[in-house]
């Protein structure tokens, strides 16, 4: 097949089936279920033809075009995409044959998959996308699709209100992005990426303070959609939603859109160094806040979402310090075992119904064995214990940091890796090694097996993916036309020695059989509170920036009705006062009149004698 | 005898008309006043009609069509009068203001 | 067949028809106007097409003289701005005749006005003289007050009252206006080609455009005077509601356009960067103000306010600056994709008043689950009012704030930042009445919900703001020539 039926394949076959789960299936779940998974595995098999055609010139079309600027869409196929997209393609498959069994029993399942499918069209067009304006557009599809399906169970409060957060949250990011894009046109009057980021006629060339500026506009987008601080707090909240979309969109894909444009605007990153200091700053920063939150946090989709923040965190890093490689190989390892985690949570909260871990633990977590083969390994690819595959992309980024020579981030992003490693291995012994494990007696048969084949095949390809993608790091490198830096092996000991702290502190805060079960950091109460509260953040925002809307809306709401509506009586009031007023002098007295008619022609005959 | 001595007269029988028909409450007397200024003017008319106009019939003929004017007014004013009285059993002007905006 | 003329004498021969028949024919009255929508539709569809978009300028022109003393005359002709605009009227007289096909009360005298008011918008789009386009603008506007007063709810006799007051305010300023515009070009002719030919003097220019742009202003709920707009959105029965923001504000912007903008490019320039800043303030102003309204109409009314702003903005930013282009396309796509975008959220909020016989906020909580189809309408319509990519209203705001942002940087930032205010109003209304848990009171919607017939129209209104969504170009190629045309006057 040709390029373009394979670009179009990938990216326009899950419109469709959007369509018709949503709009002619609505009541027949398992008919839209089967349409919505043809769709993605019809997008897969164009993302894998494109991978294995490799990359090709960027096709355009005409699109848009008022005044001077003249817009094409049309889909860039260089490495990077090929390889996301393919990623996100075969993950999404993944997270629709598990929401098979995941989403049995529940009766909107055709409006979810529709759903999932109108992200999987949006995030692969985002991937895909020639054109900055186009990148925009599908960047902010793929918000519409995650806020509808954390608000999925919208009958719940909490679900509708997590829905509301995420699009605004996102949308304050987006607002830089829009800014920062629309500042690009008047410099170039188009969008095309491949014209932007050229070295000798892009972007690239105009570098100081303007290109500063737009660099950081475009990270503010960045810094909502990746769930950076200061705009971080919509992500932990959106574990509202089912958990498989959490695995899909609020960890593997979606959320690394932000990484993702970053990685694909790199060179113009790497012309404003004002900008890198800040991404790395608030990078690290984030890091290191979710790192502790996720610390102390009980809620096992909580723990993963504050990691996803952390690890994103990581990602950026990565970049900012100048290696595009370390930024999107940690990318793709990431999405692949964030998401066998979060799969493999999904089973437990879908077994156990609760999303305690020392609640799973207690009753029974470790029973299921395969689910928790699949945690083991993808916790210890998240902590970054060799060979599975966050080791090797980890490994990348501290190699970045070390390279760019700024001591004090290489040690902030060591302190992370010290508490991922914590955190992590934490999650996997309160689950797999409580204290007591209480017998209960489960009715199955309503719930059918709590490993369905439907749910393990996809943590099993994933947790493949977890072992081995780390040894793919020279592949993938090539498919981005870099070089991988061969790093010594003395230059692995400092993170290596961190994860085995950290997992060795775990294990004696939370794994050996005398354990506390309570975490180092009780010991200094402060921080302990400080960290379960999130540092306050939340509570920050509600009390300035919520108030601070409401009282802006009331004070303009007050203007219009005092100021305006109420103004604009008085002035009819006082025309109708006006008229009353008079009509007085019509008294009805007749000689009232006479006298008047005689005062007035009296006047006039003055004024005509006196001429 | 001058224009200007029946003038004066004209204007002083005028003046009397206007200040009975605009002071008294009356309607009768208001009548009377009105009464008065139509002959003010018809005696001015007819001053005219002497000093002034060549043809003496022009004058004349006013007067009569005010003579016959203010029978007709008469007539109509008294027969509103008249039915004032029956229904209110006063005709103070004062009183008599339905009309009033 | 001129095509004008017979798109004006559609609605024309369906009122003589409607003041033919037996008032109790009621199904057969509705059945006529939506059949005179539809070759209305038609009519409007095959003037879209055959407007030669590379030409531009006016085309399909008719010219009759009238009253030759004066220099009046029936002319009419489409430019690019005017096609689309007679195009969206087309569009929402027919949905909204569909929307109100459940109308029992008083069935034949409502349609007679609603078709006087659609001849009047048709009238305005098409005239090029300006007598005729002053004549057809009030009867576009004084059907509204017995729509509002007879079929409308609430708190009507206000509404009714003070739309009239405000717009026949806005006519008393425009008459001096447009009376000025034709003595001080002494040419004895109202014909507006032929005054554009004139260029008047500055000074005069200055004086008289803020009559032209203050008088239509009014109608296109400029902010500072959009008081009546809201209310009588929330009094006005659905398809008035449609009509009323979806068309007829945008009369007012086009006024500006085709009266103040053409014939008096100086004064137009010259007032810009205040009229520029009172648009601004009204885009944030209608968003914080929407944000506390507890009534359906009230929020959608506020927002028209706010979204009206982003044209008169563009209109206004089109005279200064270089991307002028970008304002005034922008402009006239905003009305565009802003009349349709109404049309739908007013004939979804007026199905679901039908029903549930409340459009206060707070009386619903979970009504998605109860009607999810004219929900979901409605949220199409909100997430195309919040500027979501892939709706029409997108690319018009696009357009604006690049606009914008490269004349005024400080207003461009602002309203930029405002589209975070839409989301929260309009987010707002979704988590208050469409989201949670059900409420029991609407229990009885559930079997209510939209079917059939009645997805018809807003299916169509759907359909057009994805169209336009992804396919800006259809708009902008049709608009492109009649923007540079107009632009070349400044």
């Amino acid at each position: 097949m040709d390029t373009l039926t394979l670009a179009l394949l990938a990216t326009l076959s899950p419109l469709p089936a959007f369509f018709v789960a949503l709009v002619l299936l609505n009541n027949r779940p398992s008919m839209a279920q089967a349409v919505a998974i043809f769709g993605t595995a019809l997008a897969l098999l164009g993302s894998v033809g494109l991978l294995l055609q490799g990359p090709t010139e960027p096709l355009r079309f005409a699109w848009f075009s008022s005044g001077q600027i003249h817009l094409q869409f049309g889909f860039l196929l260089d490495g990077m995409s090929l390889m996301f997209g393919v990623a996100v393609a075969l993950i999404t498959l993944c997270v629709m044959i598990y929401s098979l069994g995941y989403m049995a029993a529940d009766p909107g399942r055709a409006r979810y998959f529709a759903m999932l499918s109108l992200f999987a069209w949006a995030m692969l067009s985002f991937v895909y996308a020639v054109d900055l304006l186009q990148s925009f557009i599908f960047w902010e599809l793929v918000g519409l699709a995650s806020f509808f399906l954390i608000g999925f169970w919208y009958e719940k409060p909490e679900a509708s209100a997590a829905a509301r957060k995420a699009f605004l949250m996102t949308r304050i990011g987006d607002v830089g992005l829009f800014i920062g894009i629309l500042m690009i046109l008047p410099l170039t009057n188009n969008f095309d990426l491949p014209a932007l980021l050229d070295p000798d006629t892009g972007l690239v060339k105009l570098a100081g303070p303007a290109l500063s500026t737009i660099t950081l506009l475009i990270f503010m987008g960045i810094v909502g959609k990746s769930a950076q601080f200061p705009l971080h707090t919509w992500l932990p909240d959106a574990m509202e939603g089912p958990t498989p979309v959490s695995a899909l969109l609020h960890s593997a894909t979606m959320v690394a859109a932000g990484v993702y444009l970053m990685a694909r605007l790199h060179p113009l990153f790497m012309a404003a160094p004002d900008t890198l200091h800040i991404v790395l700053a608030v990078a690290a920063f984030t890091a290191l806040l979710s790192a502790t939150i996720a610390m102390v946090a009980t809620d096992i989709k909580k723990v993963l979402a504050y990691s996803s923040i952390s690890q994103l965190g990581f990602m950026l890093m990565g970049l900012a310090a100048g290696s595009l490689f370390a930024g999107v190989f940690h990318l793709i390892t990431h999405a692949v075992f964030k998401a066998l985690l979060f799969l493999c949570s999904g089973v437990y909260i879908h077994h156990f119904a609760t999303n305690d871990m020392r609640e799973i633990g207690r009753r029974g977590g470790r029973s299921l064995g395969a689910t928790t083969l699949g945690l083991a390994i993808g916790a210890g690819a998240l902590a970054g214990l060799p060979p599975l595959a966050g080791f090797f992309s980890k490994e990348e980024i501290f190699a970045a940091l070390g390279h760019e020579g700024s001591t004090l981030f290489y040690i902030a992003a060591l302190i992370a890796a010290f508490l991922t490693a914590y955190y992590t291995a934490r999650m996997f012994f309160l689950i797999a090694l409580p204290d007591e494990v209480v017998k209960e007696h489960h009715d199955d048969s309503h719930h059918g097996s709590p490993q369905p084949i439907v749910m393990l095949a996809p943590i099993a390809l994933l947790a493949i993916g977890a072992v081995g993608l780390g040894f793919f790091g020279a592949a993938i490198a090539a498919q981005l036309g870099l070089v991988p830096a061969h790093h010594e092996i003395a230059s692995m000991l400092p993170a290596v020695g961190v994860v085995i702290l950290g997992m060795a502190l775990a294990y004696f805060d939370y794994g050996r059989t005398a354990a506390p079960r309570r975490g180092f950091i009780a010991a200094v109460p402060a921080l302990h509170a400080l960290f379960v509260n999130k540092w306050y953040i939340d509570e920050f925002y509600r009390a300035v920036f919520v108030r601070l809307n409401d009282a802006l809306s009331a004070l303009f709401f007050a203007i219009e009705s005092r100021f305006f509506d109420d103004g604009f009586d008085q002035v009819g009031h006082s025309a109708i006062r006006a008229g009353s007023g008079a009509s007085r002098l019509q008294n009805g007295w007749v000689q009232f009149y006479a006298g008047a008619t005689m005062f007035f022609v009296g006047l006039a005959a003055l004024y005509i004698g006196l001429r | 005898m001058t224009l200007e001595s029946y003038l004066a007269l004209g204007l002083a029988l005028f003046s009397l008309g206007l200040v009975a028909a605009l002071s008294q409450r009356n309607l009768i007397a208001v009548l009377i006043g009105i009464e008065l200024m139509m002959n003010a003017a018809s005696l001015n008319f007819m001053a005219f009609n002497r000093y002034v106009v060549e043809d003496p019939a022009v004058g004349q003929v006013f007067v009569l069509i005010i003579i016959g004017l203010a029978a007709a007014e008469v007539a109509i004013f008294l027969s509103i009068i008249l039915r004032l009285y029956r229904q209110r059993r006063e005709i103070d002007s004062e009183h008599i203001t339905t009309l009033k905006g | 067949m001129p095509i004008l003329s017979s798109i004006l004498l559609v609605p024309i021969l369906t009122l003589c028809l409607l003041l033919l028949m037996p008032a109790r024919a009621v199904s057969a009255i509705r059945w006529l106007c939506a059949l005179s929508g539809l070759a209305a539709s038609a009519l409007s569809l095959k003037l879209f097409f055959a407007y030669d978009s590379l030409a531009g300028g006016l085309q399909f022109s008719e010219h009759v003289s009238w009253v030759e003393g004066v220099g009046i005359s029936y002319h009419v002709a489409a430019d690019g701005f005017g096609t689309v605009l007679i195009l969206l009227n087309s569009l929402v007289y027919f949905t909204g005749v569909l929307t109100m096909w459940d109308l029992g009360h008083r069935v034949k005298e409502y349609f007679v006005f609603m078709v006087l008011l659609v001849i009047g918008v048709y009238g305005v789009f098409m005239s090029q003289d300006l007598f005729f386009l002053f004549f057809f603008y009030e009867i576009a506007v004084v059907p509204m007050y017995p729509l509002i007063l007879v079929w409308g709810s609430g708190n009507k006799d206000y509404a009714a009252m003070k739309l009239m007051v405000f717009l026949l305010a806005g006519s008393a300023l425009l008459f001096p206006g447009l009376l000025a515009i034709y003595h001080e070009a002494g040419m004895q002719t109202f014909d507006m080609v032929a005054l554009a030919t004139h260029s008047f003097d500055a000074e005069f220019q200055v004086f008289c455009y803020p009559f032209i742009y203050l008088g239509f202003g009014v109608l296109a709920g400029m902010f500072p005077f959009h008081g009546w707009s809201p209310t009588g959105h929330v009094a006005a029965p659905s398809a008035v509601s449609m009509l009323h923001a979806g068309v007829l504000m945008k009369l007012g912007a086009f006024g500006v356009l085709a009266v103040g903008m053409r014939l008096l490019p100086a004064g137009a320039v010259y007032w810009a960067p205040t009229f520029s800043v009172l648009a601004a303030i009204g885009i944030i102003y209608g968003a914080f103000v929407a944000m506390r309204q507890s009534d359906f109409k009230f929020v959608i009314g506020f927002s028209s306010v706010s979204h009206m702003g982003v044209v008169l903005l563009g209109l206004n930013l089109a005279t200064l600056g270089k991307a002028g282009a970008d304002a005034l396309n922008g402009a006239v796509f905003q009305m565009f994709a802003h009349g349709v975008m109404t049309a739908l959220f007013f004939s979804t909020v007026g199905f679901i008043y039908d029903r549930a016989h409340s459009k206060t906020l707070a009386d619903f909580g979970g009504l998605g689950s109860q009607m999810p189809r004219a929900v979901s309408l409605f949220i199409i319509a909100g997430l195309c009012g919040a500027g979501l990519p892939g709706l029409a209203s997108f690319w018009p705001e696009l357009l604006v704030f690049l606009a914008a942002l490269e004349t005024y940087p400080i207003i461009g930032v602002a309203i930029i930042g405002g589209l975070v205010l839409t989301a929260v109003y309009i987010l707002r209304v979704f988590a208050l009445a469409f989201y949670g848990p059900p409420n029991p009171r609407w229990e009885g919607l559930r079997t209510q919900d939209m079917r059939g017939m009645q997805l018809l129209p807003r299916a169509i209104l759907v359909a057009v703001l994805v169209f336009f969504g992804f396919y800006p170009n259809a708009m902008l190629n049709t608009i492109n020539q009649t923007t540079a045309a107009l632009l070349g006057r400044f």
